[in-house]
């Protein structure tokens, strides 16, 4: 009976990690790249300089712009720079009539001159971060698609832990070298070593869609009208309405102290000034996700524009809004300095791998079986041919990103789309490789080719833009150096794995399979 | 949390010197019974001790979370390191087990 719990269960771990593999590991890689979305954005965006972060110069520069630009707007936006994203940047809504919306306007300014920064229209990091939830579908279809994945991965994690039977025998055992054998070590080891993080990851994404998968509750409670939940669970701060009598505003760092006080020193992410030119001019300062590891939905500090007067202070937060912003702040690390940033991203990659090797297994086992056959089987040969796409040309099409943002001309229209269309047409391309090439060598070349774009990317950044390693390193610019230097670190990892891979081929001629990528080294 | 990571390395390797197999890997002999025992038994107060420098640091909601990535990334650094480079990974325990009381006092 419990042999046959056990098989049940590796069934469906092998099927359920089969037919969602290829899907996840695309969501577990963007996700993880998206852990360093602001400094991948920074990259993208070279024309906006690093500057030491100075909130008080930031925000007198703001408001100064912003007073010459669009005294008259609805609302002012302004979100401050930060170690880690140095734009500062600055929104404005048109005033318009009551009950029509206005236009926003969007600028990046230079917090030392205060000029208006004209950065090449780039997605950034924002691309694989909204990749990794949306895989670029329609509106509710991606999220939906993905959300049923992070089920499945759940599923795949809780029947890998049942299958694995000895978890703690095996829990310090790697054996390299040994083929399948070490396919499947690797598989545990990433496995289970970093099984915390998995079931976080995996668990805090279902709880992050939670009203979009399970709204029963809502729908029961709120007798369908959902608008009334979210407007209780996330109340809109009550900004008073224009007075129509100009008024003035006072200068913003002033405010910003008070509600740093507030906040026993926390740090102010973002700043929203409604009707700045009225008498009724309201000030409201988010918190920063960055200061607490509990995502505070909507922590704010409200104040009157024009007598300064502290309006509104936000409420701690409920129990069960503490849970579900618990596992929204542990998601996203938005509270992660540098060195806990890595360790995040390294156990995405632990994750990426492990999904990575699981599909290896799948595909090495069941090739042993007709290793004397010269040819595979069509089921095998799709497999193959996805893994193959889905792995190595996905990383080919993260460099083609990264080379499109380089050398797509500033001026050129519809930039930041078309340094999509390269991604998913150097994906596309990877795929078909995969299917015109037998096995081993479409490894082999993708893997070669993704580690050359990587490795160039240092050289390409040189090149076309001032910033290169020599400039970024002497400034303390670590965004910049650091994306410079993890391309080159992972490019440097596969050509590695291409050339394993293709040394593998000599000594080995019984059908001992592909030896692809192992870990996932990813740009920044 | 440098502490913290020492700890948790030096621990893993306790733990992982305690099961006959790495012990004989890594040591050439089979533990005794007592040296078993007091391997595992140090290799968990140090994976468990190692929570009291990181919350102490940063407080008990970013100490946790630092504490278990910390715990991950040592466990993963040992595993990765036991076959490739074997002297390597217990000499890294020793010399962690050496510098964390000084990091234990620079961080007072």
């Amino acid at each position: 009976m419990k042999e046959g719990f056990r098989q049940a269960m590796a069934w469906l771990h092998t099927w359920a990690g089969l037919v969602f593999g290829w899907l996840l590991f695309a969501i577990f890689l963007t996700g993880t790249l998206s852990y360093f979305k602001d400094e991948i954005s920074h990259w993208m965006q070279p024309e906006v300089q690093a500057h030491a972060v100075d909130d008080a110069r930031s925000l007198g520069v703001a408001q100064n712009y912003l007073q010459h630009v669009a005294p008259d707007a609805a609302r002012w936006i302004i979100t401050l720079p930060n170690s880690r994203d140095p734009g500062l940047l600055v929104m404005w809504q048109d005033k318009l009539d009551p009950g029509k919306r206005g236009n926003f306007n969007q600028k990046t300014l230079d917090p030392t001159n205060a000029q208006a920064v004209e950065a090449r229209d780039s997605m950034g990091g924002e691309f694989f971060y909204r990749f990794h939830f949306q895989l670029q579908m329609p509106h509710p279809w991606g999220r939906w698609l993905s959300t049923f994945a992070a089920m499945v991965m759940f599923l795949a994690l809780i029947t890998g832990i049942i299958t694995h039977k000895k978890i703690f025998k095996d829990f310090f055992t790697f054996r390299p070298r040994k083929g399948q054998r070490s396919w499947l070590d690797g598989h545990n080891a990433v496995g289970v070593l970093v099984l915390p993080f998995h079931l976080m990851i995996t668990y805090s994404s279902l709880v992050i869609f939670m009203t979009m998968v399970m709204p029963a509750p809502i729908l029961a409670s709120y007798g369908g009208d959902a608008r009334a939940f979210f407007n209780e669970v996330f109340p809109a701060s009550n900004n008073a309405p224009a007075q129509g009598v100009p008024g003035k505003l006072l200068p913003l760092p002033a405010l910003y102290e008070q509600a740093r006080a507030q906040w026993a020193g926390g740090h102010v992410g973002r700043i929203a000034v409604n009707n700045p030119s009225d008498v009724n001019a309201s000030v409201n300062m988010f918190r920063a996700g960055s200061d607490k590891v509990v995502h505070d939905f909507g922590s704010v500090v409200q104040f009157n524009g024009t007598t300064g007067e502290l309006l509104q202070v936000s409420d701690e937060q409920s129990l069960p809004t503490l849970v579900a912003g618990g596992f929204f702040g542990l998601h996203m690390g938005h509270f992660a300095g540098p060195v806990l940033r890595w360790l995040y991203f390294i156990c995405g990659l632990a994750g990426t791998a492990m999904i990575g090797t699981g599909l290896v297994i799948w595909l090495g086992k069941r090739q042993l079986k007709h290793a004397k056959t010269a040819v595979m089987p069509f089921e095998l040969r799709l497999v193959e041919v996805l893994n193959i796409a889905s792995m190595s040309g996905l990383l080919i099409a993260i460099a083609a990103f990264f080379w499109a943002n380089r050398l797509l001309p500033v001026s050129f229209a519809e930039r930041s789309g078309w340094e999509v269309q390269t991604f998913f047409i150097a994906w596309g391309l990877s795929l078909l490789h995969a299917v015109l090439r037998r096995g081993r060598q479409a490894w082999v070349e993708q893997l070669g080719f993704a580690a050359l774009l990587f490795m160039a990317v240092p050289l390409l950044n040189a090149l076309t833009t001032s910033q290169h390693l020599g400039v970024s390193l002497v400034r303390g610019d670590w965004a910049m150096a650091g994306f410079d230097l993890t391309c080159l670190a992972s490019g440097a990892f596969l050509a590695w794995a291409a050339w394993k891979m293709q040394r593998r081929t000599v000594p080995q001629p019984k059908a001992q399979r592909p030896r692809p990528l192992h870990l996932k080294q990813e740009a920044n | 949390m440098l502490l913290a990571l020492l700890m948790c390395y030096a621990g893993f390797t306790a733990l992982c010197l305690a099961t006959d197999r790495h012990h004989g890997e890594l040591l050439h002999s089979k533990p005794s019974p007592r040296r078993r025992q007091g391997l595992r038994l140090a290799g968990w107060a140090l994976l468990a001790i190692a929570i009291w420098p990181a919350v102490s640091a940063d407080g008990w909601a970013l100490g946790l979370v630092e504490w278990c990535a910390v715990l991950m990334l040592s466990a993963l650094l040992l595993v990765l390191l036991l076959p490739y480079r074997p002297r390597l990974a217990l000499i890294l325990a020793g010399v962690g087990l050496l510098v964390s009381p000084v990091a234990a006092f620079a961080a007072l």
